[in-house]
């Protein structure tokens, strides 16, 4: 359904995505993991015709979206990670505006917004002024507003980002419901855990590169035997993370909120050794825990200065 | 043929607009602006014609002026009112971040240009439309025939949309409303004043020339004056037939003579507010392409590698 080849986008020298391979099945959810500034929204800008690549090739069901990129957009529906309302307008208006845009048929455009509206659960917010409305039925609004023209391929960009759980879960549910419809959905996120759960496929990016693809089991897999610690030191940050980046087992260190985050290899011995390592070497460590989660764990590898092959 | 014709982002912003009671407030606090003052000056005018001449002509030369001060006034608020609806057309998108859903739709990045422009001109035309029965007032003094009101609204029109042109070219071409709008208003007082200073300079120094030319000759900046224009139109309507008040004014201040000789070539032998017009529309319409280019996501001459 989605074949993106080789593509490169350069901003002057600096690489935003840096020759980026990847491809999704029909029906499948693929999720698009990455830290910010990744190149998550570059690529799916690109997909979505909205940016040209400096070079590479995008297919959208056999159709090359920078060739015909009209025609790509009829297979395409795009959900930016920013909700933008036009003052004055009421929810059913909205859903009709960009029908209209679609080139879709008055009573044809009616018909589908309300059945979107059902699909979303905003049956009852039809007459509301979307400027009223919860973030949470914001997002899903603008997810029937990118269904409206009953694409193939969907591009939402962290969809789920800033909403509280509940709003999460509706989310979730609605986007389990579009796979069972037979949509492709191409998903960003940086809430992993989540992204397990709902993607048949995930795909890390780290500064512009693709760096691991697959299956969430295949990258499990790859995975097993590989550990992730967050440790919080009293002082000496800088001290510890030369010390950490010396131990073998180490394979990335991030430092967040007066955090480490360290990838290593190996079991609990190996967690024991690099404390003990740690400790005799005068840093004040007061807090060092394993991190629970899977894909979070393969975050923090893929996105450590080594590369990983599957 | 009806799909031609239907524009969804005009449909929708009149839509829009038109709700509430921000529009009606506008329209009429406008109007009521126009009435205060023309009132005041036909007042002012009127007693001083009757008192004096008791004449038919007295009634016929208070209605061309109050005539004069209504067109001069609207087109003031024209050029006043233009920019602010249209700099922030396309930047307020950007910012609002709806601009990509727009141009991931099926609509070319020309008709998004085109449904905004309408949009904003058409709270223009409705100003203007609406101040109709006000201009109607002169026609109880004579003077002034209906087809000079049909010509003078036509002249607004297409001042709007060459004004309303570059509103929303900065829009596109500035990522903030504050600075296209800024941009705009400066663009504007350099067409409407800098440009005369600039016209009435080449044409001193074009007469300056030894030997002393004697052809016509109208600096290019008038042509893409609209107040030259108008004061052009104005002054024919009124039947006087020396050449535009500006020119004699600066000449005034500035020593210049006008324009000698007679005028060569079809296009100087126009009106100078049709040449006026005509040069206004085709600029707006290369400034409304350039505006597409723009927000075009894939631009023609993209470098492939």
């Amino acid at each position: 359904m989605l074949v993106v080849r080789d593509l490169v986008k350069k901003y002057g020298d600096f690489l935003a995505v840096d020759h980026l391979n990847m491809e999704v099945e029909r029906g499948q959810i693929f999720g698009f993991i990455g830290p910010n500034g990744a190149g998550k929204t570059t690529t799916m800008k690109i997909i979505a015709t909205l940016l040209a690549p400096t070079s590479g090739q995008v297919v959208v069901d056999g159709i090359d979206v920078f060739k015909e990129p009209i025609k790509a957009r009829e297979k395409i529906g795009y959900m930016p990670d920013f909700f933008g309302v036009y003052d004055n307008l009421k929810v059913m208006e909205y859903l009709n505006f960009y029908g209209s845009a679609y080139g879709i048929e008055y009573h044809k455009r009616r018909r589908i917004a309300e059945e979107l509206l059902e699909l979303v659960d905003l049956s009852d917010k039809r007459d509301a002024y979307v400027d009223t409305l919860s973030r949470g039925m914001k997002q899903r609004l603008c997810l029937a507003r990118c269904l409206i023209h009953n694409p193939e391929l969907l591009i939402l960009d962290e969809p789920a980002s800033g909403m509280d759980p509940r709003a999460r879960a509706e989310i979730k549910a609605i986007l389990k419901e579009l796979k069972r419809m037979g949509k492709t959905i191409l998903i960003s996120s940086h809430i992993l855990p989540e992204m397990a759960e709902i993607c048949d496929n995930v795909g890390i990016i780290d500064r512009g590169k693709l760096v691991v693809q697959g299956s969430v089991e295949q990258i499990m897999q790859r995975m097993t035997g590989r550990t992730a610690v967050r440790i919080r030191v009293l002082r000496d940050m800088d001290r510890a993370i030369s010390l950490l980046k010396e131990q073998p087992m180490v394979t990335g260190v991030i430092e967040e909120d007066q955090e480490l985050e360290v990838a290593c290899r190996g079991g609990d011995e190996d967690l024991w050794q690099l404390l003990r390592t740690l400790v005799s070497s005068d840093v004040p460590v007061v807090s060092f825990r394993k991190m629970e989660g899977n894909l979070e764990q393969i975050f923090m590898e893929v996105t450590s200065d080594e590369e990983v092959v599957l | 043929m009806k799909r031609w014709f239907y524009n969804p982002v005009l449909a929708s912003s009149l839509k829009t607009r038109m709700r509430g009671w921000r529009t009606a407030a506008a329209v009429t606090a406008y109007l009521g602006v126009m009435l205060f003052i023309a009132y005041v000056f036909f007042k002012i005018s009127f007693a001083n014609e009757v008192m004096h001449y008791l004449s038919v002509s007295a009634n016929r030369s208070v209605g061309l002026r109050v005539y004069m001060l209504l067109a001069v006034l609207q087109f003031a608020l024209i050029l006043l009112v233009t920019p602010a609806q249209t700099a922030g057309v396309i930047s307020s998108e950007r910012e609002m971040q709806t601009l990509d859903l727009l141009l991931c739709t099926k609509m070319s990045p020309f008709s998004i240009i085109i449904g905004k422009l309408l949009s904003s001109l058409a709270f223009i035309l409705l100003l203007v439309i609406s101040s109709i029965p006000l201009f109607s007032l002169v026609f109880l003094f004579g003077g002034i025939a209906p087809e000079d009101v049909a010509m003078l609204f036509l002249f607004y029109i297409i001042t709007a949309f060459a004004v309303g042109s570059i509103g929303i070219f900065y829009s596109a071409l500035f990522k903030r409303t504050v600075v296209s709008t800024v941009v705009s208003y400066v663009t504007i007082f350099f067409l409407g004043i800098v440009s005369i200073i600039l016209g009435v300079y080449m044409m001193s120094l074009h007469y300056s020339q030894l030997p002393r030319p004697s052809d016509y000759y109208v600096p290019f900046v008038f042509y893409i004056n609209p107040t030259i224009g108008l004061s052009d139109l104005l002054y024919r309507q009124a039947g006087v037939t020396a050449p535009n008040p500006y020119y004699g004014i600066l000449a005034l201040l500035f020593g210049v003579g006008w324009s000698s000789g007679s005028p060569q070539g079809w296009f100087q032998r126009l009106p100078l507010w049709v040449a006026n017009s005509i040069v206004m529309s085709g600029i707006a319409v290369l400034l409304l392409c350039a505006s597409a280019w723009i927000i075009k996501p894939y631009k023609r001459f993209r470098r492939r590698s």
